[in-house]
């Protein structure tokens, strides 16, 4: 310590006390600014691909009718093949989501008790996919649907509100 | 007077280490933002930075405060070790004085392993350098080679080591130094000053990096045969010493004397005390001269000849040109689900390995930076696009017309892997 410098006043010792918290905060602040911004998540919209599900002349019956699509999906950088179950209801011609509404699980077609029953929470839908019981709110959601060129086709999406 | 004025401007050259915490702190926040996005795969390494750099907001500064940041802290650490040993630290200040030295070595093995995470042509140049360095010292060579790339290439292992290094082993060793260095007895002074040349180096590094972003050269993939890889600032010196440097000496320049150095740095307390000085500033100032005069002469080499001129020129312009383009996804190497596989008459395993990272997963083409790679859909109807021509086409491009990057793949397949290939691309239908 130099004892022939002039005494400090208050006001600047505590500034030069506060200076190195005052670039810490400077120096996170500003990065963390970027961060917020760089690690926003990218909302797509709803896929509006249209996806081949089956031949109309294929979609018979009185129960549901368990079914695949391929759907393209951009995540970020990447593109991948993402395969889909679904399930046709002849009769309505609908196509119904296999998604459970309650947490998000994949339902199932139980034939001998004609019902789709989720193995997560064991919530049930009737075969038109309304609730039956269980903790789901709501029934199975039904996805756009179209006939193109003898085929039916899906666009498929998850309701945000699962 | 004189005196007075001279401590006035010796208290701020005392400030390397405010200077080094500020940008130890720009290198953590920067680098775990950066794992977020990044994938440490040769498949996805090169996507995802480009990614980062093109389509996440923020992210080419983020990415330029990691990358000028690392070459920044590793010239302050050198002067930090200066600034040690001109005060004589290595006296009576002993964990201050190894602890700085510890830092510099890992300052630059953390740089040194982030060069090859990006996975460009310049990154892959490097990292067969540092096989090579490897491979050439005095006998642990084979040994150092084979643990440096985990196997007998270089590959996606390579790079998942280089990145395990780089985020976890260097980072946890610096963290241990600074808290074994910090858990000692700490003079607390000068801090002020510190603050303000840290804050001010930060945000000159941050205005330089919204000026210029991180270079990212073309994918290893995407390399033409007059590329001419050079490194970054940092490793400049040895880039040129190497030039040189006949055969396996390198690996003595460029691994085994550092080495020594530092290990003399490290070993200075210890020495005598009527020796010690000159042989500390013997290593140091030998140190800086060589870093200097090498990374002069690099730049100067580079300038003088004008085919190297005009060929790093060009390198230049389709970068900025790359840069410019959006940016394309990249799809996923995974296999395709069985009952698309079962319909499209899935491809061969060996197509998806070496032929669908160009030509798409299912023949669609695709395009990197400025290179488009075609379409081989209906290629079977082109002229000279019989099975047979394809398995030659396979073994000799040039002979079929096709330039780079297209490069032959008689080394990697047989003639019958060539024929299923060959089989599977013909039938590829719009």
């Amino acid at each position: 310590m130099n004892t022939s410098e002039p005494p400090m006043n208050k006001s600047r010792r505590s500034f030069l006390q506060l200076l190195p918290f005052g670039v810490l905060v400077g120096v996170v602040g500003s990065i963390s600014g970027a961060a917020f911004r760089f690690l926003r998540p990218r909302l797509s919209a709803a896929s509006d691909q249209w996806l081949d599900v089956a031949s109309v002349s294929e979609v018979t019956g009185s129960q549901p009718l368990a079914k695949k699509v391929l759907a393209e999906q951009v995540s970020g950088w990447a593109i991948s093949t993402e395969e889909h179950n679904v399930f046709v209801l002849p009769a309505k011609n609908q196509v119904l989501s296999p998604v459970c509404p309650h947490e998000g699980c994949e339902v199932t077609w139980e034939q001998s008790r004609n019902r789709f029953s989720c193995p997560c929470h064991e919530s049930f839908f009737a075969a038109d996919g309304s609730r039956l019981s269980g903790p789901a709110q709501r029934g199975l959601d039904a996805l756009p649907t179209r006939v193109q060129d003898g085929k039916l086709q899906v666009q498929y999406r998850v309701s945000d509100n699962v | 007077m004189f005196s007075h004025r001279s401590d006035h401007i010796r208290v701020w050259l005392y400030t390397t280490g405010g200077i080094i915490a500020v940008l130890l702190l720009v290198q953590f926040l920067t680098g775990i933002l950066l794992a977020f996005y990044y994938v440490p795969s040769v498949d996805h390494a090169h996507t995802t930075v480009s990614y980062i750099e093109k389509v996440v907001s923020s992210g080419s500064w983020l990415r330029a405060l990691h990358h000028y940041g690392s070459q920044w802290l590793a010239v302050f650490a050198f002067l930090h070790v200066l600034q040690l040993f001109w005060s004589k630290a290595y006296v009576d200040r002993r964990i201050g004085w190894i602890a700085a030295v510890l830092l510099l070595v890992l300052v630059m093995a953390a740089a040194g392993t982030g060069y090859s995470l990006p996975w460009d042509a310049r990154a892959f140049f490097s990292t067969r350098v540092a096989e090579g360095l490897m491979g050439g010292l005095p006998f642990v060579g084979r040994l150092a080679r084979l643990w440096l790339l985990g196997g007998t290439s270089i590959s996606t292992i390579t790079l998942s080591r280089f990145f395990a290094l780089h985020i976890l082993v260097t980072p946890f060793l610096i963290l241990g130094v600074l808290v074994w260095r910090f858990s000692r007895k700490v003079c607390w002074s000068n801090v002020s000053r510190n603050a303000i040349a840290g804050g001010l180096v930060f945000v000159a590094l941050a205005i330089w990096c919204l000026k210029y972003p991180a270079p990212l050269g073309p994918a290893v993939e995407a390399v033409t045969a007059d590329y001419l890889p050079r490194p970054g600032a940092q490793f400049l010196w040895l880039y040129q010493s190497l030039k040189y440097i006949p055969g396996g000496l390198g690996s003595i320049v460029g691994v085994v004397f550092p080495g020594l150095g530092l290990g003399i740095l490290l070993a200075l307390p210890w020495l005598g005390a009527n020796i010690r000085k000159q042989i500390g500033a013997l290593v140091l100032a030998g140190f800086a001269l060589w870093v200097v005069t090498a990374t002069i002469a690099a730049h100067l080499s580079d300038r003088r000849d004008s085919n190297t001129r005009q060929q790093l020129a060009r390198q230049l312009v389709q970068e900025s040109a790359w840069r410019s383009e959006p940016f394309a996804p990249r799809s996923l190497q995974t296999s395709p689900p069985q009952s698309q596989s079962s319909s499209a008459g899935g491809a061969p395993v060996l197509y998806m390995k070496f032929c669908s990272d160009c030509h798409g997963a299912h023949g669609e083409g695709g395009q990197r930076g400025t290179l488009k790679f075609p379409p081989l859909l209906d290629v079977g109807a082109k002229p000279r696009r019989a099975p047979e021509d394809i398995v030659g086409l396979l073994k000799d491009p040039p002979a079929y017309g096709l330039q780079p990057p297209m490069r032959s793949f008689a080394d990697k397949l047989t003639d019958e892997q060539m024929r299923e290939i060959a089989a599977w691309v013909v039938k590829l239908k719009r």
